[in-house]
């Protein structure tokens, strides 16, 4: 499974940065989300959404293996074992893992719980299978 | 606290001093956020009489507790300050993500004081906190503005800007934000302009905290929930306000050639299903929001984008203007949000000089030669620009706003200034619509729509009908859609989705750990209200009834074509629904508050 | 040979609290309304099958017909 997004249905409003940040650190702080809302203003006039796509990169170049995978399928970070080297982050072809120190000692990225489709209201996002390559 | 960034910062423009204190729990409890924090401290820390372009006044910058939060439509930021356009009590409202930023910045209200000498900007990164020489920045668009901001600072920033009205002191400037957003009425950009305040930016990296994170987003959950089912959502995100526009055609509402009638013949091809079809490109909402009214427009023939045309630019700068052209009233609004002027009140303004120039009142010599007939597009272009550079006869004269050029042409003109309290009315003719021009009447800036909207029910219980209702209406109205700016959310998910007002008390109790029911929130709208009030009356020492009468227009000429034609409100209707209102508010005979009601509210020791 | 109205919000306090109604085709909208008593100006927007359409719109069978007033303005 991986989170999937059409970038022209999005209307900018973060809605689920915040709830993502809720999940994964419960807290409002869409700072700290896995998805990123990137506008395209004043032109040409639209946003794009980065979302993990659960290719993997970042768990392959992890050098204390750190990132693993979830039930469903997500890899997820396991807090512990990350060392905050932030190797992972250019590894990222979509440009979503993140390490912000300062922010939380932490690397975070999506695992898949749904929340951000939840609230959005334009159906920007949805779960699938990951389409065969 | 819970639910709050937590501070006040206060950013002194003529010593650059900058200090930040704790939001006051009282403040929290009394004033909630929002409209009531900047009512608050207008009235208690601008002095009386304070010139509104001098360093006395404050524009204050508020956020509120719903704010930033997972709750629908929480990117409501307003604006206060004493206004250059009326001389009373000005509040504008912008949406999109700026107060979202102040609240993870830890603040609630950034209060702007004193004025600077020279140009500059403010930087708020967290607690880093800055002020910048603008010079660079100074004469240049709003729009131009903010993207120069944001490849400057980064696409995190939220940026608020002035554009050459505001530095050039047109009273109703704007305050721009997000491309296109806007803080418009009452000329809140004209004071940052005062201050010699270019922009702010804002970025902030802090959770907001709150009381019960569980109950919270369960409630939260459930608003979105409700929303995304709700069957109005389809069409309300395919139009936003553009809805209304052939629905006030139809009913007589519409603003056509300066309120002359409420019907424009020529008005189809501004129709929002029109509108969506030839211009625009995308929807953009508010933070927070599933059901954004925003679209974003391009124009092809003139190679510009716009946030817009939303139904109250379509109606003041399309129908009112004679003008019917999608792409030219998108470019006219474009020409508003770069130039740095409110679209109601340059829009109200040129149309009473095109109605003055077509009744010879103003002449080719008063207008440096611009035909201004109704219609005339490249006119109203050239005016715009005019206007924000305060060129020429008549830029400067349309600088004013209406009230006061029909004060100085005089012969006649003052009675179709369309305007209450100084403040140009929005786009809802009201020749035929009693709760409505009460609602315009009796709104706390002057003429403005977003505080009661009353059309429906006027339509619901008969139009011209006058009665202790619709006064108790339009003032129910008066406290629970303000109430949305104090919390710092959206109100259209309430009225336009059919959201319950009830989901969003548990909500607000979980963010804030302060139970409060929607009549203990009234009561908090009613003090503000009054709040308000009391400081007109402070700063104009003839405040009392007549400020509340409408343009003699709605009560004297009625239309001659459209909906409306031949309809009418009686003076002595209008005069009713006065002596009513006040009575029903707790206020004497020209309108001011009796002392039992400030006592009432909690208000009594502010009057000596 | 009927169409579906579906109504919103204060609407549907004009026809008991229902919220869908069948009506005949062959009618304008503007005149199933009329019928239904439902004071025509109080409506602001008409979807026929989810595109606008106006009140003179005559109905076919099986359109699906929405009507939806406006309580809040701007
Ligand atoms: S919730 Fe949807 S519309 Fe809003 S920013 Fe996220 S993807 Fe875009
Ligand atoms: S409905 Fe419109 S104004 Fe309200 S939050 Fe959504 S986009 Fe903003």
């Amino acid at each position: 499974m991986r989170l999937y997004a059409d970038s022209a249905r999005c209307s900018g409003c973060r809605a689920c940065l915040v709830a993502c940040s809720l999940n994964l650190f419960q807290e409002n702080n869409p700072k700290k989300a896995a998805l990123t809302i990137l506008p395209h203003f004043p032109a040409p006039g639209v946003y794009e959404v980065k979302v993990c796509t659960q290719c993997g990169e970042c768990a392959a170049v992890c050098p204390t293996n750190a990132i693993k995978q979830n039930a469903r399928g997500a890899y997820y970070v396991e807090f512990a074992e990350c060392t905050l080297c932030e190797a992972c982050v250019p590894a990222c072809p979509e440009n979503v893992m993140f390490v912000r120190a300062g922010l939380a000692d932490v690397a975070w990225k999506c695992d898949l719980c749904g929340d951000c489709i939840a609230v959005c209201g334009t159906n920007v996002l949805r779960l699938g299978e990951i389409a065969a390559a | 606290m819970n639910g709050y960034g937590g501070n006040i910062l206060r950013v002194n423009l003529s010593t650059g001093k900058i200090t930040k204190t704790p939001t006051p729990v009282e403040l929290a409890r009394d004033y909630i956020g929002g409209r009531g924090f900047g009512a608050y401290f207008l009235f208690n820390e601008v002095p009386a009489g304070a010139d509104p372009l001098g360093p006395e006044n404050k524009l204050i910058v508020s956020s509120g507790p719903l704010a930033g939060l997972m709750i629908p439509g929480a990117g409501k930021c307003d604006f206060t300050c004493k206004s250059p356009l009326t001389g009373g009590y000005a509040s504008a409202s912008v949406g999109g993500l700026l107060t979202a930023e102040i609240k993870y910045a830890g603040l609630d209200s950034i209060i702007l004081e004193g004025a600077s000498a020279k140009p500059v900007y403010l930087v708020i990164d967290d607690d880093h906190i800055q002020l910048r020489d603008a010079s660079a920045l100074w004469g240049k668009g709003s729009i131009t503005v903010e993207k120069i901001l944001k490849d400057e600072l980064g696409e995190e920033f939220q940026i608020a800007c002035i554009g050459p009205a505001g530095e050039n002191g047109v009273p109703y400037a704007h305050i721009n934000h997000d491309y296109g957003r806007q803080a418009g009425r009452g000329g809140v950009g004209t004071v940052m302009g005062a201050k010699k305040l270019k922009a702010f930016a804002i970025r902030g990296t802090r959770a907001i905290p709150v009381a019960d994170l569980d109950a919270y987003r369960q409630a939260g959950m459930a608003l979105y929930k409700a929303c995304k089912d709700s069957e109005g959502l389809g069409p309300w995100q395919n139009l936003g306000t553009t809805m209304v526009v052939s629905w006030c055609d139809e009913i007589g509402a519409l603003p056509t050639r300066n309120f002359a009638a409420g019907s424009f013949a020529e008005g189809k091809t501004l129709y929002g299903p029109v509108i969506r079809e030839q211009i625009v490109i995308t929807d953009k909402g508010c933070f927070g929001c599933p059901s954004p009214c925003g679209k974003y427009s391009r124009m092809k023939r003139y190679g510009t984008r716009v946030e817009g045309p939303e139904y109250e630019t379509i109606g003041m700068v399309g129908s009112n203007l004679g003008i019917a052209d999608a792409q030219d009233v998108a470019q006219i609004n474009f020409l508003c949000d770069e130039w740095g002027v409110d679209t109601i009140s340059a829009g109200s303004t040129i149309a009473w000089a095109m109605e003055c120039y077509e009744k010879g009142i103003l002449t080719p010599a008063d207008t440096d030669g611009l035909e201004l007939k109704f219609g005339n597009v490249p006119a109203v272009f050239t005016l715009i620009e005019k206007i924000a550079k305060r060129e020429g006869n008549l830029g400067a004269l349309l600088a004013e706003g209406t009230k006061r050029a029909a004060q100085k042409i005089g012969k006649g003109s003052e009675q179709f200034a369309i305007q209450v309290k100084g403040m140009e009315q929005s786009a809802y003719a009201t020749h035929n619509a009693t709760a409505m021009l009460l609602a315009y009447m009796t709104a706390d800036v002057g003429a403005h729509h977003n505080r009661a909207w009353a059309i429906t029910y006027d339509l619901q219980v008969g139009r011209e009908l006058v009665g202790a209702d619709k006064v108790a209406r339009v003032i129910w109205l008066q406290h629970v859609r303000p109430m949305f700016d104090t919390l710092g959310a959206c109100r259209l998910q309430w009225v336009e989705l059919n959201i319950d007002l009830e989901m969003y008390i548990p909500a607000l109790e979980a963010i804030t750990g302060v139970k409060r029911s929607w009549q203990d929130l009234e009561l908090v709208s009613e003090r503000i209200w009054n709040l308000t009030r009391l400081y007109w009356a402070r700063e104009h020492k003839d405040f009392g009834r007549a400020w509340d009468m409408p343009s003699p227009r709605f009560y004297t000429e009625p239309p001659k074509t459209g909906t409306t034609a031949g309809q009418i409100t009686k003076l002595e209707d209008v005069e009713r629904m006065l002596d009513m209102y006040y009575a029903q508010r707790g206020w004497d005979a020209n309108g001011l508050p009796k002392p039992e009601t400030l006592e009432r509210l909690g208000l009594a020791n502010l009057v000596a | 040979m009927t169409a579906q109205i579906k109504l919103l919000g204060i609407l549907k306090s004009y026809v008991g609290n229902q919220s869908q109604i069948e009506v005949n085709a062959g009618n304008t909208v503007r005149e199933a309304m009329r019928a239904l008593n439902i004071p025509s100006e109080l409506v602001a927007l008409v979807l026929v099958n989810n595109t606008p359409q106006t009140k003179e719109y005559c109905l076919q069978a099986g359109d699906v017909v929405m009507l939806m007033a406006v309580v809040g303005g701007g």
